[in-house]
């Protein structure tokens, strides 16, 4: 996944990933990741049908692309 | 001749985002094996093709192909591991201007090599022409 990120920024193009491998994330470098905390692959942005939680993990993968960088980093947040 | 120099994997690659979120279009990338339910099925056991998905199609004009994450989660709700309704969402909310004519999805695949040299680069290439100000990526 983070190679896919790693090419499209090569291209110009801001990206961010959402992540629930944070370690295997962190050593492929990614330019901006997000790891909500605690969730595991299938549920990559929480619980089924729960439209106001996976907002706000959109609205906080995105408004990485605005903080000051931390490329190669994966952001742990908690969402509980 | 030597070979053209490879970016190392200890470099980070870092496009500066300058526009605001309002201002700008969101691409979705997953290797989560997402399609359209009309388009043709990824291979579960391995496949190295991607497919494009119309952003206009909702979360539930779409299926995957997974046989490697669990699915209790998914198969009540597409947008867990592929928010596609969630940013059409903030699209109407103003909280971003919208997305892509496409989002774009890849497969399972163990085939590193051609994934690196081929279907990366392909990928990549079509998610610039679809011209994102951001590009949002998920796995499964």
């Amino acid at each position: 996944m983070v190679t896919v990120q790693r090419a499209i920024e090569m291209l110009g193009i801001s990206t961010v990933l959402i992540t629930v491998e944070p370690e295997e994330s962190a050593q492929a470098r990614p330019p901006r990741a997000l790891c909500p905390r605690g969730f595991i692959a299938g549920h990559s942005l929480g619980r089924p049908n729960d439209e106001a939680l996976q907002k706000w993990i959109v609205m906080d993968a995105l408004g990485l692309l605005r903080e000051p960088a931390r490329p190669g980093e994966v952001v742990r947040r908690d969402y509980t | 001749m030597e070979k053209p120099l490879e970016l190392s994997r200890y470099c980070v690659p870092f496009t500066p985002f300058v526009k605001a979120l309002e201002e700008s279009l969101v691409c979705l990338v997953t290797t989560a094996a997402v399609r359209a339910k009309t388009d043709t099925p990824f291979n579960v056991e391995g496949d190295n093709s991607f497919r494009r998905i119309d952003s206009s199609l909702a979360g539930a004009d779409l299926a995957y192909d997974d046989a490697h994450y669990d699915h209790a989660c998914i198969d009540r709700d597409i947008n867990c591991v592929f928010p596609a309704d969630r940013l059409a969402s903030l699209a109407r909310e103003g909280r971003i201007a919208g997305m892509t004519a496409e989002h774009f999805s890849m497969g399972y695949s163990q085939a590193l090599r051609e994934l690196r040299e081929t279907t990366v680069p392909q990928l990549a290439r079509a998610v610039s022409v679809a011209r994102p100000d951001a590009v949002l990526l998920t796995g499964g």
